[in-house]
């Protein structure tokens, strides 16, 4: 198997916050939404305005020829000037003129204020309002109203103005429901980061996504939830493997007593903690005697429950904190720890001895008598380590099953 | 109490009746005021005055209508500005010009102009007009003061003309109250 690891993944340089992206977009249709209404009204009402301009200036040019009629009647320029009186003080009229019947000027007035947007009024008044002065139905005159911008620039500030404050208000708008579209997004996907994290970090597979309001990521909560279902399920089932394997590189399969390097590593670990308090603890080196003949003569199978017999008896003798290991074909371990005064090994030794001694039902039907030679080391007497204690109870069973034998 | 008050009513009322009396009517209700421009030359004074007298016509109204033959304009004396009286109406129409003498002044003239004559004769004709629809122009009357409807004036190469309120007010004629006006304008001036 190559295990060649996947190419990175490319990261984006500059990294924006959902919020600042999501008040981005708000901002960005928001003000095309305002811009456009709001470009939408203030033409819609330029228009409505110039027409009620127009109108102003052409019910103006009306008043005038009205005014100024019996004056183009006398042909009096005088009189034509205060015919033309009122109109001067309408607002939105830049100038004024009156044409006799033959076209020659009679009057003309020119207002004294600015004009306060000339493009505007370019736009807007290009042409003056020409209404001719009629009496008895003949054209006496003609009255020439030119407009100016006066009137619609007030509308056109304060419809920049309005949409400028409505700009203002879109944009604290925008802000606010951008925090709480954020705060309704991030706080999901922030529950599950955190569930993944988690998982990643603590190895914390029991974690599940809560269900969530926004149904996309509700989904994703649960594909995730799906996931972190199956990673638990291989996680247990990995942990119970390793368990069994362990379990069995430590444990005799047969009699399920601990093994040979069980035993080392717990003694090993008991002369450190013996030491450690200044205690005792007797090690057993147990042997069964004639095991081979037994063997023998009654089958493998035969040997087999004689074994389990003798490792479960020699168990039922041992108290809480005590060890028993099956280290060879016929040899057991038993390591009696603590050791304290009262508790004495021969006692102890002879116990399992006369445990061991119960007969025992075979498979074939046969019963069977055990006997075992014992040897005992105790620490720190007869060795301070695992190679001197061992040698030490190897060499007292030997014994043992010498004065057994000469017997 | 309320005796003060209802007599500070009465004063106030009676003050605004002053002021508007004051502005609605002068005390001295002949005016002078048009300033037409005269053209120069031969017939320029008479084109003038036939336009005025033409204009002036045209906005009177008379209680019945005109008669087919349009109105009819009695010239009684000697018209100083102009001897060739023929009123230039704005539009379609004309008027009939009839010379007569203070004794044969029919009512069915519709305008009578008044020229120079005797002030007798005037007198007599302006106490005759009094209460009949007939318009009565003289160009013989610089104040304005005898009792014509209108007067013609011609000062500095220009002609004016000048109204009698009174004698508008008096009479069943009707005149549009921006020739009025005009008339009105700069009396204060004259």
């Amino acid at each position: 198997m190559t295990s060649q690891t996947p190419p990175p993944v490319e990261r984006i340089g500059a990294r924006t916050t959902l919020q600042k992206l999501l008040s981005r977009f708000h901002f960005g249709i928001t003000l095309f939404a305002v811009a456009l209404s709001g470009l939408t009204i203030l033409l819609a009402g330029v228009t409505a305005l110039r027409g009620y301009a127009d109108r102003n200036i052409e019910l103006a040019a009306q008043l005038g020829a009205y005014g100024v009629e019996p004056a183009l009647v006398f042909n009096d320029p005088q009189a034509v000037r205060e015919g033309l009186e009122p109109l001067t003080r309408i607002p939105g009229i830049a100038r004024l003129r009156v044409l006799n019947d033959v076209g020659r000027p009679v009057t003309e007035w020119t207002s004294p204020a600015t004009d306060p947007a000339p493009i505007l009024t370019r736009i807007f008044f290009p042409r003056p309002f020409a209404v001719t002065v009629q009496r008895n139905g003949s054209a006496i005159g003609t009255v020439e109203v030119w407009g100016d911008s006066s009137t619609l620039i007030d509308y056109v500030r304060l419809g920049l103005l309005a949409g400028l404050g409505c700009l203002l208000v879109t944009a604290f708008g925008t802000i606010f429901l951008a925090r709480r579209f954020e705060y309704e997004l991030v706080k999901p996907l922030n529950e599950i980061a955190t569930v993944a994290h988690d998982v990643r970090l603590h190895r914390r597979f029991d974690k599940r996504v809560q269900p969530l309001g926004i149904s996309e990521l509700d989904r994703l909560g649960g594909d995730i939830n799906a996931l972190l279902d199956e990673l638990q399920g291989w996680q247990g089932h990995m942990e119970s493997e390793h368990a069994m394997l362990a379990h069995r590189a430590s444990h005799d399969p047969l009699t399920a007593m601990p093994n040979r390097a069980a035993f080392d590593e717990q003694l090993t670990l008991r002369i450190e903690a013996a030491a450690g308090r200044s205690g005792r603890f007797a090690l057993l080196f147990i042997d069964a005697d004639n095991f081979k003949a037994a063997n023998d003569n009654f089958g493998h199978a035969a040997g087999d429950a004689v074994l389990v017999a003798l490792s479960a008896r020699i168990k039922e003798t041992l108290r809480k904190g005590d060890f028993a290991a099956r280290i060879g074909g016929d040899e057991f371990i038993v390591i009696i720890d603590p050791l304290d005064n009262e508790t004495r090994a021969e006692s102890l030794v002879n116990r399992i001895r006369g445990s061991v001694a119960e007969p025992v039902s075979l498979p074939g039907g046969e019963t069977y008598r055990a006997a075992v030679s014992v040897g005992v080391a105790i620490f720190p007497d007869n060795g301070s380590n695992a190679t001197t204690l061992l040698t030490a109870a190897d060499a007292a069973m030997y014994a043992d099953k010498m004065t057994s034998r000469s017997k | 109490m309320p005796l003060k008050r209802s007599w500070g009513h009465g004063q106030v009322l009676a003050s605004l009746f002053l002021i508007g009396a004051l502005f609605t009517t002068p005390p001295m209700s002949v005016q002078a005021a048009s300033q037409t421009l005269v053209e120069d030359g031969t017939g320029g004074m008479t084109r003038a005055v036939n336009r005025m007298v033409g204009g002036i016509v045209s906005y009177a109204r008379w209680p019945e209508a005109a008669p087919p033959g349009g109105r009819v304009m009695c010239v009684v004396g000697a018209p100083r500005l102009s001897d060739r009286m023929a009123p230039d109406l704005p539009g379609p129409g004309a008027v009939t010009v009839r010379r007569m003498t203070a004794a044969t002044v029919t009512p069915e003239c519709d305008i009578l102009f008044l020229g120079r004559m005797p002030v007798a004769d005037r007198r007599q004709l302006i106490a005759w007009v009094r209460g009949r629809p007939i318009l009565t122009i003289t160009d013989d009357d610089a104040a304005c003061i005898y009792g014509a409807m209108f007067c013609l004036n011609n000062r500095a190469a220009s002609l004016s003309f000048s109204v009698n309120l009174d004698a508008i007010g008096r009479g069943p004629l009707r005149i549009d109250p921006r020739v009025l006006r005009i008339g009105h304008g700069e009396g204060g001036a004259s």
